[in-house]
């Protein structure tokens, strides 16, 4: 897959720096822009027929275009309309050369199917980013196939090795010689930070009621939050690939994390964890409605906490790419008016930039709240309930 | 008609921010209230109300999920 540099003249390059003074040249790419408007309404005839005397140089490049199109059109009868449409402005894109384009109508023309010019408009046209939602696609960088099963190295997982190295080294270089310094550098502090701010949910969390700190959970708790906390942030990078925007990788990390929960509560309560599913002190004919009420939340904890993080991760990187688009749309259309008006976009784009770093660091830390708070649940049952019977007995 | 109803269908789901926007205010309304009464905790109280906002942003962005979804996901045939 390669991008195509178009053959610019001079006139072009020139006319999109001094735009504004040259009339003429602002006229050109204001009427390119409504023709490419009229046609995809479906006018066929061009807008040149109805506006005689306009610059006879881009009459002869609409021309041109127009004649790509319909050859395009005859080369390609199955495909609809809107896809030659496109596969053709994909081909002569904003080209105003006429010896660039005379070249791709005449190696259409003799060449057909088999030609240069054919195979690169399919090949430009497919490759045409359309939806907000293609930067979450999965391309295999490496394929593998072990008989029926697909192993392939693709980019999630490049992207989740680059996690595993950066957390890794970042570790590594604190470590170094020993580590540890008792007066930390910057480095230092910031893994002391990251470590700290999981300790303490940690024990404020599943401490329980005598307060003994349950810290054999902790590492855990911990791989999760790093892993998120650097994956997200991650995806902000432009060209990057966000690891935690698929439902594939957040839901497999909080069914596991369910699954390891639920085993927990069994290990540590026998089948008294089951007393879970039934608040104290409820009147027996209600218990197999409780009972199921109670069941379907805590099922769908798994679910909830998988699709939270996903939700935020594709809307927000979605919503920030189509604003963005916006923007460099009304930057090109060469118009003073639209250039002024495009810092509008510019700036929402810019705060929601902000706005999604700290989305993506307090999604790591709000996960990592609830599965301290979904752990406490299944080790220490109804804690403020079972703390309201041990004073009723004493009583 | 297919395309049209995939618009529509696309802007009700935004209408879900209303609850959205009422589950922010409400968190923001409780903190203020908190710390008037209680200055002293201002800090601690910050912290929780930042948690708030990402549990009630978390929710709140299924809603334009849905309308992106919608939009360029299912494709009219």
């Amino acid at each position: 897959m390669f991008r195509r540099i178009f053959l610019f003249d001079e006139d072009s390059l020139n006319s999109s720096v001094t735009s504004y003074t040259n009339a003429s040249q602002s006229t050109t790419t204001i009427m390119d822009y409504s023709l490419k408007s009229s046609d995809t309404q479906g006018s066929s005839s061009g807008i040149f027929t109805d506006h005689p005397g306009l610059n006879p140089c881009s009459e002869r490049i609409v021309e041109l275009q127009y004649d790509i199109r319909l050859k395009l059109g005859a080369l390609m009868p199955k495909e609809s309309a809107q896809k030659v449409l496109e596969a053709s402005e994909a081909l002569h894109g904003e080209s105003n050369n006429i010896a660039f384009l005379e070249y791709l109508l005449e190696d259409l023309q003799q060449n057909g199917v088999g030609g240069e010019a054919y195979k690169d408009a399919v090949d430009l046209s497919k490759d045409l980013v359309s939806s907000p939602l293609e930067q979450f696609e999965i391309i295999s960088l490496i394929p593998m196939k072990i008989g029926n099963l697909y192993f392939s190295f693709t980019n999630p997982s490049l992207f989740m090795l680059l996690t595993l190295s950066l957390v890794l080294l970042l570790v590594y270089f604190v470590t170094k010689k020993g580590g540890g310094n008792s007066v930390p550098n910057a480095w230092q502090s910031l893994v002391e930070l990251i470590y700290d701010f999981v300790l303490n949910p940690v024990n404020e969390q599943i401490g329980g009621l005598s307060g003994n700190v349950k810290q054999k959970f902790s590492p855990r708790i911990s791989v999760t939050f790093t892993f998120s906390l650097f994956c997200n942030p991650q995806g902000m990078i432009p060209y990057s690939f966000t690891v935690t925007s698929h439902f594939l990788i957040t839901l497999g990390l909080s069914f596991s994390i369910f699954i390891g929960i639920t085993i927990v509560g069994f290990q540590k309560n026998g089948l008294h964890f089951l007393s879970f599913l039934l608040p104290a002190g409820v009147p027996l004919p209600l218990a197999p409605f409780l009972v199921l009420l109670e069941l379907i939340p805590y099922c769908f904890r798994a679910l909830s906490s998988g699709i939270r993080l996903f939700a935020n991760m594709m809307a927000g990187h979605s919503s920030v790419k189509i604003l963005s688009g916006f923007a460099w749309t009304m930057l090109c259309m060469n118009d003073l008016l639209y250039f002024i008006g495009d810092l509008g976009p510019l700036f929402i784009v810019l705060a929601l930039t902000g706005l999604e770093l700290g989305v993506a660091i307090s999604q790591a830390h709000v996960s990592t709240i609830l599965i301290c708070i979904y752990l406490n649940d299944a080790i220490n049952l109804h804690q403020s309930a079972s703390f309201f019977i041990i004073e009723q007995k004493r009583v | 008609m297919l395309e049209g109803a995939k618009s529509m269908g696309a802007g009700a789901a935004t209408i879900a921010s209303a609850g959205a926007a009422i589950g922010i205010g409400n968190v923001l309304s409780s903190s203020i209230h908190s710390v008037a009464r209680n200055p002293s905790l201002a800090k601690q109280l910050f912290g929780y109300a930042i948690l708030g906002f990402a549990l009630t942003e978390a929710i709140a962005s299924f809603a334009p999920m849905m309308a992106f979804l919608i939009s360029f996901v299912f494709q009219v045939r």
